[in-house]
């Protein structure tokens, strides 16, 4: 079908837009981050730093540790993704291809529980976590959010269309369950785990709310907690510049994970119809 | 069937429970036993030492006339409409101007429409929080440069709100429009086709195709920014701080400032009950209303 000229200028121009916007603060902030103290941020002629500068870089790692708030966040992400995506995937293909007594009623449960605001049972979750011994630790941040019910339903949406054949065949030369699991449907599920993966450690690099809760000193913080008490670390007077490049370190490695993933990958990252 | 045999069968899987357990044990742990004890807690007054000191329903009758708490309220529920009535239209719009297959540079559009939602939220906050100052703004400096009036964007208990809104737009838009536009792709090509050979224009092909098509991933879109709207902390923490005057605070700020900032425990818990509550109303009232066009009926 040909598309009338016009239609296709209307289309190009609106993504551009869209790109512009989508793309324009974060381009604001590398220029900020760039520029010394004394260069104005605001108006038309300061989109490109007059005399760019790493000095902010420096000044941020002098007022926060934030080699150390970098490994935590890697910790906090890597180790959480690794394990969600395997206790996920594992307790997905169990729904997936399994009949067990119980099986709808604990399904319809593990749903149910996505309609409950986490944030509700917040007190008494830090008296657990204490008790625990779990505070200013990351495994407060890694163990509750170990199995998703979301993580679930997703491997077990994917799963269910994995031939129940293949599995069969493998039953009858003698493999057992999670032998199966390991050996045949994971790394037939590969797509589907990158997706999940990338979801699962986007959620936890960017989470806020639950570090800001369980860290308390700025040794043990993630980079998110670390950058929220810029403005305030110097009394009032952080500069901007020197807040846009902590803004930035904290923000770049998951821009260009992200980049190269899908200039990598052939068809994109199928972040498919759920989250991390 | 007698119960043995119904043990048996379940002995006979229980390495099939084992793989599901790990949810429903940390499940129990974190998140089932503090709702218990927050429901206790919620009728009591403590601020974490002694015993705590029964009040009955105090804490639910102070959240009734509470001012601060209505304002909590009151932003969050404009956070939700304002989230619903911008982001999804914006999201159809966003997903169908990608579907069409003439694009070049789909995969590079794709990547950068995506940036924001791969970008931290308390990293957006600070940069809009440049963007939007006052004095030294981007935002008013270029209000200035049209001959209009600066704002005082997060200063004022007018427009404080408004910022946060901008940043959920800004951040939220394309993860829905990604969902939309799979379900978008979804949609047989052959219909279209059949309603321009009987002269249905493009709006008509839109709104008696494409909508109805989409229903059930518009329906999940919005349960799903529901619950996050309801949930919503580090906007307003990081822009306004809440303020000012609590005009832009939200229902887990408060929740998190009785919580952790003045220690008042069991009203933290009832504001946690009262937000389960309210989300729960609101969800189900959304399934309710759509519920033929949900695709949850399929099948009965």
């Amino acid at each position: 079908m040909k598309t009338a000229r016009t239609t296709r200028i209307t289309v190009y121009g609106l993504l551009l837009i869209w790109c512009l916007v989508s793309a324009f603060p974060l381009f604001w902030m590398v220029s900020a981050s760039l520029k010394p103290p004394s260069e104005s941020f605001a108006g038309i002629n300061a989109f490109i730093p007059q005399d760019p500068t790493f000095a902010n870089y420096a000044r941020v790692a002098q007022l926060v540790p934030m080699a150390r708030n970098f490994v935590n966040s890697v910790i906090v992400a890597g180790v959480g993704m690794a394990v969600t995506v395997f206790l996920c995937s594992l307790a997905g293909y169990a729904f997936a291809k399994f009949d067990f007594p119980g099986k709808n009623a604990l399904f319809l449960l593990l749903l149910a529980t996505m309609m409950v605001p986490p944030e509700a049972g917040v007190v008494p979750l830090f008296a657990i976590m204490r008790a625990l011994g779990w505070i200013n630790n990351l495994l407060a941040l890694i163990v509750p959010n170990a199995a998703t019910a979301i993580g679930i339903f997703y491997m077990r949406q994917y799963i269910s269309s994995f031939p129940s054949e293949i599995m069969e065949q493998a039953r009858i030369d003698g493999a057992g369950d999670f032998r199966i699991y390991w050996q045949i449907v994971l790394p037939v599920i590969t797509p589907a785990l990158a997706a999940w993966a990338s979801l699962a450690f986007i959620a936890r690099w960017n989470d806020f709310f639950w570090p800001l809760l369980f860290l308390r000193s700025k040794e043990m913080y993630t980079l998110m907690v670390s950058i929220s008490v810029l403005p305030v670390s110097e009394g009032l007077s952080t500069p901007w510049p020197v807040i846009m490049a902590g803004t930035t370190i904290a923000v770049a490695p998951l821009v260009v994970i992200y980049l190269v993933l899908q200039s990598f990958q052939r068809e994109g990252l199928a972040l498919g119809a759920v989250k991390g | 069937m007698s119960s043995n045999s119904i043990w048996a069968r379940m002995w006979k899987k229980r390495q099939i429970y084992l793989f599901i357990s790990p949810f429903f044990i940390l499940f129990g742990i974190f998140q089932l036993t503090p709702m218990v004890w927050s429901f206790y807690l919620s009728f009591h007054e403590w601020n974490g030492l002694g015993a705590p000191e029964f009040i009955g329903l105090g804490n639910y009758r102070f959240l009734l006339r509470d001012k601060v708490f209505h304002s909590a309220l009151r932003n969050t529920v404009i956070y939700w409409l304002a989230n619903s009535l911008a982001i999804i239209p914006l999201a159809l719009i966003l997903a169908s101007l990608l579907n069409h297959t003439w694009l070049r540079a789909k995969r590079l559009i794709r990547t950068t429409v995506f940036l924001p939602y791969v970008t931290a939220t308390v990293a957006v906050g600070l940069i809009f929080n440049m963007l939007f100052d006052y004095n030294s703004g981007l935002i008013n400096s270029l209000l200035e440069l049209i001959g209009l009036a600066p704002v005082p964007w997060l200063t004022s208990v007018q427009t404080s709100k408004l910022p946060v809104i901008f940043l959920n737009i800004w951040r939220i838009t394309p993860w829905h429009a990604l969902i939309l536009f799979s379900g978008l792709q979804a949609i047989p090509h052959d219909l279209y086709e059949a309603a321009t050979v009987d002269g249905a224009g493009a709006l008509r092909r839109f709104f008696s195709i494409t909508i109805p098509s989409l229903m059930p991933i518009l329906f999940f879109s919005f349960i799903t920014l529901t619950v996050d709207a309801f949930r919503i902390f580090t906007e307003p923490y990081i822009l306004t701080q809440g303020g000012p005057a609590n005009s832009s605070i939200s229902i887990v700020q408060y929740l998190y400032i009785n919580g952790f900032s003045i220690f008042k425990l069991g009203l933290a818990s009832a504001v946690g009950y009262a937000l389960t509550l309210i989300l729960l109303i609101v969800s189900f009232g959304q399934i309710i209303a759509m519920r033929r066009e949900s695709g949850l009926m399929e099948g009965n």
